[in-house]
């Protein structure tokens, strides 16, 4: 089986390749990129207008298995995630139990390999903690060894800089990245959106932007005084934005990502309580989102993450203050970043696929984010309308949950193919531009 | 057509005129010993998260005037304590028939959530740190009574305005009348960003009653002092108590507001809170005619009597 994607722009910044040319995969790998052969073709896609991509890679991915199957499944987020385009998902450790040893690692695995299953790989992150409780570190070694790419205490973060020092040393040893979100709880207990004057209108406890950038500090100085990889999770505040800068200039092997949520929207979004727009950190302001904007320019951004967190109906139709943090992410982050960064002119087309795919790959070591022949153990590529119009409609999504903020929004650019060892996604759209007979 | 009362944020300034003075129409007619006609045949559900005396009391009495009969409902040893969500309470209440629903709850934007599952006639007795409407009509009527206006006014809320839903309705309902508003307090107290509240921040005594109108001291919290707000009662007394000493930046005339229940001896002595300046009394009295006015709007009646003629003729029908 040979299936050409023909005339489509090639955007691989692992070989920092933007060229229009053709990707020609046989069986189950990408075999030749560029100028191609075009013999013995089965299967033809007219890509001309259309991106040809390495598969997305979601460095934040919460898949809810063990322990909050209402809200999603492997299967169901798989299904979502290669929908949105992505072939590499981190999925988080915040499950019910806690991903903090070998044996809930094999299962994540064993049931991502399920045929039901998106056909994605699923990277796991594992605890750094027991328990995510922030006091004795997690069997790291032996979760390594079962395939994690990283740890994290998600939103439970280690709020004892001891123990936080001792994690880093132990990643260090065992080369995993530490994944961090930021927040000095003593600073947020009860809060429910940005600390500001939406909040004071509203009568909502804030979240103080002190509790991130405190914590982003004492983690990139950490960082800095271990040598142990750091990647800060979800940014949202200038100032914090402004350490991670520092904290690179100064030499520290810091990374960080954000939400496309974080650049779309300020707290104003909130309204009268949406509690789709509830997420952590909170919306910002206007100063905050021209600070991502710049930073995701210079570079001191380095990903854009889904951090796709799936929540039932029932549990986000209660009072603001009672509802849980987050929002789904995977279908919507192609569009919504092409419509407020590449089409304003943030982001060049090559770099919006550096941070959604080639630097992610880079931040977990792993054998994804390119479309070099054999660079990925399956050929992973995503086919991209950059210009496709589209009504976002969480009714219309894989995901079980169908809290988006993004809902009723008109984007632009839309995945129309997922590659991943085989066809797992494509969309309608795309049908007419399928040729069966071989040229 | 029936309609909410969530907040006064939303209102617009004829809506809060012909609240006030509604309230003032029924005041009358209770005084009087005038006859009301019964809006019988309709039943509105007291629903109270949080623990209430004189808000649910005031309502009942309101309900009572009106010839409305009130469920009472509250929350301990009810389905709630059972573990069943806010929407589903609505919805239930909403089968059962209620014809209307007062509700008191401890989350910012609960009114505006039941109002979405309850479809009809909705008032927030109290959402969280958010609003309390009624509160504030009520006010706003007692200060009528006795300046004969709002606009123009000089009116100090003084405390914990960062928690409280009596200081913002009451800022709301103010300034969209034509009263400077100003917030009174430490800068533990108050919201540090006000640029979307109507009032502007002080954080002296002097500055802040000079030249006041109306000073309207709010609870201390107690519970709160756990959260590091005041580092002592005896700090936060010396310092902002409405009393006779502090009285004296205030216009000589000024009102002394409170909305209850007081901790005497805190944010009020006994001279402010009993003495000439004092209108507390007539806040919880004028509390019952705004919540007859308050229901008789959201149930969808239309102006009666003296109200009536600045409404061209429009009547709708309940």
């Amino acid at each position: 089986m040979r299936t050409l994607l023909k005339n489509g722009r090639i955007l691989d910044p692992s070989q920092e390749l933007d060229m229009i040319g053709n990707v020609l995969i046989e069986g189950d790998q990408v075999i030749e990129v560029g100028d191609t052969s075009t013999d013995d073709i089965d299967e033809t896609y007219d890509c001309t207008g259309f991106w040809i991509t390495p598969g997305l890679v979601d460095l934040h991915t919460h898949l809810r298995e063990p322990g909050d199957t209402h809200k999603e499944t492997i299967i169901t987020g798989t299904q979502a995630a290669a929908a949105g385009g992505y072939t590499t998902i981190c999925t988080m450790p915040n499950t019910n139990p806690v991903l903090d040893n070998p044996a809930l690692i094999d299962f994540i695995l064993d049931r991502a390999a399920s045929p039901e299953a998106g056909g994605i790989f699923v990277a796991p992150v594992g605890a750094l903690t027991v328990g995510m409780e922030g006091k004795h570190l997690a069997d790291l070694a032996a979760m390594k060894e079962a395939g994690i790419v990283a740890a994290s205490d998600e939103q439970f973060p280690i709020q004892d800089s001891l123990v936080m020092t001792k994690a880093m040393q132990t990643c260090l040893q065992l080369d995993l990245p530490i994944m961090a979100h930021c927040e000095d709880t003593s600073l947020t207990r009860g809060g429910a959106m940005n600390e500001g004057a939406v909040s004071a209108m509203l009568g909502l406890k804030g979240i103080p932007r002190a509790a991130e950038e405190i914590a982003v500090m004492r983690n990139c100085i950490l960082s800095l005084n271990t040598d142990c990889r750091l990647h800060v999770m979800r940014v949202s505040t200038w100032g914090a934005v402004a350490m991670i800068r520092q904290a690179k200039y100064l030499g520290a092997p810091v990374t960080c990502e954000v939400n496309p949520m974080h650049f779309t929207f300020t707290d104003e979004a909130i309204g009268e309580f949406q509690t789709q727009f509830k997420t952590l950190p909170p919306l910002r302001t206007r100063i905050d989102m021209d600070s991502l904007y710049e930073a995701l320019q210079d570079g001191t951004i380095d990903v854009i993450a889904s951090d796709h967190s799936p929540h039932a109906a029932h549990e986000t139709a209660v009072p603001f203050d009672e509802a849980p943090f987050g929002a789904t992410g995977l279908e919507s982050a192609v569009g919504v970043t092409l419509t407020m960064l590449t089409h304003r002119g943030i982001l060049s087309p090559l770099e919006t696929i550096r941070k959604m795919s080639t630097k992610p790959a880079e931040i977990l070591g792993m054998d994804a984010g390119t479309l070099e022949p054999g660079g990925t153990p399956v050929a992973a590529v995503t086919v991209i309308d950059p210009n496709c119009e589209w009504v976002y409609d969480r009714k219309k999504t894989f995901s079980k949950s169908k809290n988006s903020p993004f809902h009723g929004m008109t984007l632009r650019g839309k995945t129309m193919l997922t590659f991943c060892g085989g066809e797992i996604y494509r969309d309608a759209r795309f049908e007419e531009r399928r040729y069966t007979i071989s040229e | 057509m029936t309609r909410n009362l969530l907040g006064i944020r939303h209102l617009d300034v004829e809506t809060i005129q012909n609240l006030i003075s509604l309230g003032r129409t029924f005041k009358a007619k209770v005084t009087s010993g005038e006859k009301i006609e019964p809006m019988s045949d309709q039943v509105v559900g007291l629903l109270f998260f949080e623990n209430s005396t004189r808000t649910r009391v005031s309502f009942e009495q309101a309900a009572f005037y009106l010839g409305l009969k009130c469920s009472n409902f509250a929350a301990a040893g009810s389905s709630i304590s059972k573990g069943e969500t806010l929407r589903d309470t609505i919805l239930t209440l909403r089968h059962e028939r209620l014809n209307g629903l007062v509700m008191r709850h401890r989350s910012s934007g609960s009114a505006q959530l039941a109002a979405g599952y309850f479809g009809g006639p909705v008032i927030n007795a109290g959402d969280g740190s958010h609003e309390h409407p009624t509160q504030a009509l009520g006010d706003a009527l007692t200060i009528v009574e006795r300046k004969g206006t709002l606009d123009g006014l000089v009116v100090a809320i003084v405390g914990d305005v960062e928690h409280s839903r009596v200081a913002r309705s009451n800022a709301w309902l103010l300034s969209k009348m034509g009263a400077e508003v100003r917030f009174v307090g430490p800068r533990t107290m108050l919201p540090s960003h006000v640029s979307m509240l109507p009032g502007t921040l002080y954080h002296e005594m002097p500055a802040g009653l000079e030249g006041a109108d109306v000073v309207m001291a709010l609870r201390l919290q107690r519970e709160r002092m756990g959260e590091g707000m005041v580092s002592s009662i005896d700090e936060f007394t010396r310092n902002y108590q409405v009393n006779r000493e502090k009285l004296r930046f205030a216009k000589p005339d000024c009102l002394v507001m409170h909305p209850g229940p007081i901790n005497r001896g805190i944010e009020l002595d006994d001279i402010s809170a009993d003495g000439d300046h004092s209108v507390i009394h007539q806040q919880i009295e004028n509390g019952i005619f705004v919540r007859m006015a308050a229901l008789h709007w959201a149930f969808g009646g239309g102006a009666i009597k003296q109200a009536e003629t600045k409404k061209s003729g429009k009547k709708v029908k309940a």
